[in-house]
């Protein structure tokens, strides 16, 4: 299937209500997705996701912007425009919202029915969908003789039967435990892979983050960087753990501090030699599997840190401006006590030195 | 055969009893309407069983006459007046009055019953008497009795049966029962005795032999009732009505649906019936389309045109009606066969009445499942997520 571009949006803008109850939930959005990526979209409840979802998935017309889904200009679009570009895409729901007096196979008839597919491809299609998410043997069972997870795979049986060249998914995982939370994750991502289909995931569960190829952060209706988020909640995490567990926290950050210096500093670290170090970690240290990861990836900030200094001529971390804005920085913080004094300075330049930045003077003066 | 999915169909087999409880309804509905429309078919069915029984072309009566059974006199003059025009073959007088009755069996139990009086040689009775039956009445004190008349007269019909002479006291005068004749009861009657005019005023003394309460008009084959009417109508004083056979028992007809409260409570009736079945479906198929708004809501965002969700609860609507209506029907027909052994009314089914009460039966269906329908407009597909 192709590759291209589904979904294309310009600057989107939405609000509710009019007048003086008009309330922004969506600022200038931009952002495009290809076919066969899948792209997770996070954000705190009230963040504007869903509106998003919903603008995307031509569930309601846009007001402001672009919207461009599958070629189709979705801004003040009618009705039947925006029933023709539905009928092009798969929904997966937070509860599966399969109809409860249709057996499975019924519900996915229903999307099938919509294709306008005849009638022997259609027996087969549905055979083959729901074999391919594990329910072969459920198609005549209605959907309240299945188990949550069941039921959200049948929802994703549904969404796929027709090969959507995009699948929007809200919250697939909400209702479900972790292992068949995950199951269902990698499902659609095994599916839409196969079908080269554009995916947009909405979700709140940080587990199943890494199945995402772009993760796109909104806050307040605000498109944020992922930088931005990471730092947020890590800080956040680490704040907690400060108040309510001190010790551990001493304990983790000396780890990592340790585990930097040791096993970083002969420059390179292949793989197995990771994997060695998180055995290590678990069985001599008696960490607990998460606490090795967080260790690994602490000190991993710091090796990159490190790499930084070996790659004197061209760090990529730093372009022109980020050069800037983090000399000036220093210069700002070693000021900020009211006087920058000369052991500052030195020091200042042996930083700009080592991660191979030029200092341009101008900060000096201020 | 992997046809589309009768999801109406499935979504009311889903909740089995709410779908019984549902065709109770309407069957209680459809089983009122149908008892209803049918007593009031009934009614004017059996108003005018003498108008049709009788052989005429046209009527005459007094115009103060509202009804057969209260009728007011007018001169004989008058209807011996239009043997004089082209077209008329013969003109009959008729008596009419109720008289009282007493029981042969128990003469302490008096009852009004209808007396007809007509000149047996003149025609118009062909269909009620037989050609003894007319000889009968030409003696003196002898009548005929209706054989469908009410049991409270007495066990008249099973005497004559059996072969056994019968002779009753009318307004305090002995007469004998010569025979039968078959016509059956009414709202406003209960029985009659069919005679001679000249019994009939031995019965009532103080009526004139000049004033009669009907004329009977008959005219000369392949005339046209209309424009014979309409040239006596012009050549006679307005002070007697002329109708056509029509005519007359749409005024009988008439005052029962209109004068008397009769007919516009069994319409009542009816309409009651078609609200208690219409507030039973809209109720139901609400609350089935309330308890479906987030699958509804699902299947617009999958694509699905508000279109296809009204043919749902439509759908929903006319399977209600046809699964309410036939046991409506079965238990209907059993009440008429009950009932009209019971009042002797004309009480039958007919197809016509049964299509015309299916129809009202999938029109309250289909108004309930409209209203219930500005639900479904509420369906925001952007709710799902």
């Amino acid at each position: 299937m192709d590759a291209g571009v589904r979904i294309a949006l310009e600057d989107v803008s939405y609000s509710f209500g009019k007048g003086a109850l008009e309330k922004q939930i969506l600022f200038d959005i931009s952002t495009r997705i290809d076919g066969g990526e899948i792209v997770i979209l996070t954000g705190p409840s009230g963040s504007g996701k869903t509106t998003l979802l919903t603008l995307i998935g031509a569930l309601r017309s846009a007001q402001k912007g672009g919207v461009k889904v599958l070629g189709q200009e979705l801004l003040n679009a009618r009705e039947k425009t925006l029933i023709k570009v539905r009928r092009q895409i798969g929904y997966i729901f937070q509860s599966h919202n399969l109809l409860d007096s249709l057996t499975i196979h019924q519900n996915v008839q229903m999307a099938l029915q919509l294709g306008g597919v005849k009638s022997r491809d259609g027996k087969d299609r549905i055979d083959t969908v729901l074999r391919r998410v594990g329910l072969g043997e459920y198609e005549h069972k209605y959907p309240g003789e299945l188990s949550g997870g069941q039921k959200q795979r049948a929802g994703i049986a549904r969404a796929l039967v027709n090969r959507p060249q995009i699948v929007l998914a809200d919250e697939p995982t909400a209702s479900l435990d972790k292992q068949s939370g995950r199951d269902v994750v990698e499902l659609i991502q095994d599916l839409a892979r196969e079908d080269g289909s554009a995916v947009i995931l909405v979700t709140h569960d940080n587990r199943i983050l890494d199945v995402a190829d772009r993760i796109l952060h909104l806050e307040d209706g605000h498109m944020k960087s992922l930088s931005e988020v990471v730092s947020e909640d890590a800080s956040r995490m680490l704040n907690l753990l400060e108040k309510h567990d001190p010790n551990s926290a001493n304990y983790l950050a000396t780890f990592s501090f340790a585990l930097a210096r040791i096993a970083y500093a002969d420059g390179e670290v292949s793989d197995s030699e990771r994997d060695e170090m998180r055995r290590i970690l678990h069985e001599v240290a008696k960490l607990e599997a998460a606490e090795v990861e967080f260790i690994m990836e602490m000190s991993m900030m710091q090796k990159r840190a490190m790499s930084g200094m070996d790659n004197r001529i061209m760090n990529p971390a730093f372009d022109n401006d980020r050069a800037e804005h983090f000399l000036n920085s220093m210069y700002a913080i070693a000021q900020a006590d009211g006087i920058s004094t000369s052991e500052e300075l030195v020091e200042i330049a042996a930083i700009a030195a080592e991660f191979g930045l030029t200092p341009n003077g101008n900060s000096e003066s201020g | 055969m992997f046809g589309s999915i009768p999801l109406g169909w499935l979504q009311l087999k889903a909740q089995k009893l709410r779908l019984v409880a549902a065709i109770m309804g309407i069957t209680f509905a459809v089983i009122l309407i149908f008892v209803q429309l049918e007593f009031r078919e009934a009614l004017f069915v059996s108003a005018v069983r003498y108008h049709t029984a009788m052989d005429y072309d046209l009527a005459m009566l007094s115009p103060k006459t509202d009804f057969m059974v209260s009728s007011k006199q007018f001169p004989r003059a008058r209807l011996y007046q239009t043997l004089g025009f082209d077209g008329v073959e013969s003109a009959t007088a008729v008596y009419m009055r109720l008289v009282s009755w007493r029981n042969p069996v128990d003469p302490s139990n008096a009852r009004n019953i209808l007396a007809i009086g007509f000149d047996p040689s003149e025609p118009g009775f062909e269909r009620l008497l037989s050609a003894e039956g007319v000889e009968a009445i030409k003696i003196p004190d002898q009548v005929i009795f209706d054989r469908r008349g009410r049991d409270e007269y007495g066990p008249v019909r099973e005497l004559l049966d059996a072969g056994r002479p019968v002779s009753a006291e009318i307004n305090d005068r002995r007469v004998d029962i010569a025979g039968m004749y078959e016509v059956g009861t009414s709202f406003g009657l209960d029985g009659g005795i069919i005679t001679s005019d000249l019994n009939f005023l031995r019965l009532l003394p103080t009526r004139e032999k000049s004033a009669i309460d009907f004329g009977l008009i008959k005219l000369e084959p392949g005339q046209d009732a209309v424009e014979v009417l309409a040239r006596i109508r012009e050549a006679i004083p307005m002070d007697v009505r002329l109708l056509t056979r029509q005519e007359f028992m749409d005024l009988e007809i008439q005052y029962w649906n209109k004068t008397t409260p009769i007919g516009y409570i069994f319409a009542f009736g009816a309409v009651m019936g078609l609200i208690v079945g219409l507030i039973i479906v809209y109720q139901i198929l609400f609350a089935d389309v309330q308890d479906h708004l987030k699958e509804y809501a699902t299947l617009k965002a999958m694509g699905y045109t508000h279109g296809y969700l009204r043919n749902v609860v439509l759908q929903e609507a006319v399977i209600l009606a046809v699964l309410g209506f036939l046991p409506g029907l079965g238990i209907a027909h059993l009440v008429f066969t009950k009932g009209a052994d019971a009042t002797r009314l004309p009480l039958e089914m007919s197809v016509q009445s049964a299509l015309g009460v299916f129809a009202l039966t999938v029109a309250m269906c289909a108004g309930s499942g409209m209203m219930a329908l500005r639900k479904l407009r509420a369906v925001d597909p952007a709710e799902v997520f």
